[in-house]
């Protein structure tokens, strides 16, 4: 039953939470440790979403997420698998859902990611039909391209 | 009516078994508390390989708020849920404090995650801090689940700014008390948009799963403590006001009769949450010690008249069905490690330690009981406690102004004159904030360790 100090109280949980915050946010890196620094070659398997790895011996695979994109029917976020300089998968670890949008996102993501290994560039074709979550999507694998270097 | 020395006697012999003190759980739980979050921030580190700029920090931290004010909302809810590891053992005056400081902490996290949350989406969208209005009206309209959970945020923030110190004085306390039970409400709506929205759910399934587990539990507690439990406990028991008694103008006791009192478990230095099913009383219920032993067939509570609903008590008449939820309370002959004992009470702080002076086991000679009130008037249940104190063997003191109005001197000097082995003694207080804290003073001035002085204080 010690005297309370209320004000000292709310100081001392201010500071510590915004320094354990700002701490936190300063541990971790700009940019994807495990992706490879140099550029992506778009020599891919048309179609494919995942590649066979090439001869040489990898740097070692990293993943990269994008920012997530906001679109009028939910958040679009692509994550790159990314080996030796090369895009090898492109998923979607958001995209709409509910409504029409479950639809939508189940025709529109899986080409999008064919286009992204394809590519290897955020410059890939709308889905026809979805140009929202197009729209979205390359916005965040422009975003998920940039931190992986490339 | 003698509601005292039978049940005393018989109470003792029980209990005359050998001393050991139960350790208060609470480090252990805050140990725990401290773990989870640890996990929960662990979550946002596993997910995020890499924070790159600015937009990105401003996010991150949002989510970072966000996932730690998820986590802690369910452990505020928790602490009300009424759980009797908590209520009986840390105590339920120290639960509704860190109930209180929690809750305003998790309101103020909640407030920072929405606007860092807001403020980055505005950024990622191409827009600057000024647009944070729109980016919030946008997201709320575009993204799943956010219009409850704007509802429900709102209504947290309202919560959070009647119970601001001033403002809340102005209400009166039935009001505020209803307006908090929104509170589930809020809690409810919001839930939904952190398992849709949330980046860290999304991407890892076992997250997902952990936090239906965390709020589905407290969901679960929080219905069987806090309505089915008592519901039983009711029924099975069925207390009714058998007689209202006048101890001192101003001071009144209640019995309470019912059936199998006994099996509800509660020791002398517990209350209840009483409900009296009459006019006027029906939507408040108050808390108030038993002034006596527990018997299987009747209770008492013995009340100083200061609110208007402690004042209506003098009205009930016999017949009036009670409703009862508890028993509660950690100030019990449990906390105590000495064979030696002084129990201190100030006005009508008087009840609970009226019932541990009754049941604490002890030779003669072991248990004292310090009475402060302003005069002699004042000490009610005094033939009580002297009748005790002549069959037991143990001593009476009491403390009360001087004709002129002088207050007693109750310091570590004089404590130490009348207890010389005060520091050996295990001392139970009860009575108003200033009075206790002087005591306490006294007492720690004495000689006596913090750990062996108990109390019990409601205010916040």
């Amino acid at each position: 039953m010690r005297k309370s100090h209320p004000i000292r109280r709310v100081v001392l949980a201010t500071a510590a939470t915004v320094s354990g915050v700002v701490l936190l946010l300063s541990l971790k890196p700009a940019s994807d440790p495990g992706a490879a620094a140099a550029g992506v070659v778009p020599q891919q398997t048309v179609g494919a979403q995942e590649s066979p790895q090439g001869g040489a011996a990898a740097t070692g695979t990293g993943t990269v997420d994008g920012n997530p994109a906001q679109t009028e029917y939910g958040i679009v976020q692509v994550r790159l698998t990314v080996s030796n300089g090369k895009i090898t998968k492109a998923e979607a670890v958001q995209a709409p859902k509910g409504g029409t949008s479950d639809q939508k996102t189940a025709l529109a993501i899986p080409k999008l990611n064919q286009e992204a290994v394809a590519k290897g560039t955020a410059d890939i074709d709308s889905v026809s039909g979805a140009s929202y979550t197009s729209g979205g999507y390359k916005q965040s694998l422009q975003s998920a391209l940039d931190q992986a270097g490339g | 009516m003698t509601t005292t020395l039978a049940g005393g006697r018989a109470a003792r012999r029980q209990t005359m078994r050998r001393i050991r003190p139960r350790r208060s759980p609470a480090t252990v739980l805050l140990l725990a508390v401290w773990a989870g979050a640890a996990g929960v921030l662990y979550l946002w580190w596993h997910n995020t390989p890499s924070v790159a700029d600015d937009n990105s920090k401003i996010l991150n931290a949002g989510r970072i708020t966000g996932l730690l004010a998820g986590y802690l909302m369910a452990l505020v809810v928790l602490q009300m849920a009424r759980v009797p590891a908590l209520e009986r053992r840390v105590g339920s005056d120290r639960v509704a404090r860190w109930h209180a400081m929690s809750g305003r902490y998790t309101v103020c996290l909640v407030l920072a995650h929405v606007f860092l949350t807001m403020w980055g989406y505005a950024l990622q969208a191409g827009r600057s801090l000024g647009d944070i209005v729109q980016q919030t009206i946008d997201s709320v309209n575009q993204l799943p689940d956010m219009g409850k959970a704007a509802i429900g945020t709102g209504l947290l923030f309202f919560i959070g700014l009647i119970s601001v110190g001033g403002i809340r004085k102005l209400i009166p306390y039935d009001t505020w008390y209803h307006v908090h039970l929104l509170t589930y409400a809020a809690v409810f709506l919001t839930f939904w948009h952190q398992i849709s929205t949330g980046n860290d759910f999304a991407v890892e399934p076992t997250a997902k799963t952990f936090w239906y587990v965390l709020y589905g539990a407290v969901t679960a507690l929080v219905l069987w403590y806090r309505i089915l439990s008592p519901i039983r406990l009711n029924f099975r028991h069925r207390m009714r006001v058998e007689a209202v008694i006048e101890e001192t103008p101003g001071i009144v006791s209640v019995l309470i009769s019912g059936r199998k009192l006994h099996r509800m478990g509660a020791q002398a230095g517990q209350f209840f949450r009483w409900r009296f099913l009459a006019p006027g009383m029906r939507f408040s219920s108050h808390p108030y010690s038993l002034s006596a032993a527990p018997r299987p067939d009747m209770l008492r509570i013995t009340v100083k008249a200061i609110g208007d609903h402690s004042a209506r008590l003098r009205e009930l008449t016999p017949g009036t069905k009670v409703w009862a939820e508890g028993p509660y309370g950690a100030l019990t002959a449990q906390r105590r490690s000495r064979g030696k004992v002084l129990l201190v009470a100030g006005g009508v702080g008087i009840t609970p330690m009226r019932a541990l002076f009754e049941t604490l086991p002890g030779a003669s000679g072991d248990i004292t009981l310090l009475y402060r009130a302003n005069t002699t008037q004042d000490l009610a249940l005094w033939d009580e406690l002297a009748a005790i104190a002549n069959d037991r063997g143990a001593r009476l003191m009491y403390a009360v102004n001087s004709p002129d109005g002088e207050r007693p001197d109750i310091s570590a000097e004089r404590l130490r004159q009348k207890l010389p082995d005060i520091d050996n003694h295990d001392v139970f207080m009860c009575g108003p904030p200033g009075f206790a804290q002087s005591v306490y003073e006294a007492l720690r001035g004495a000689g006596v360790p913090a750990r062996r002085i108990h109390h019990e204080s409601f205010e916040m």
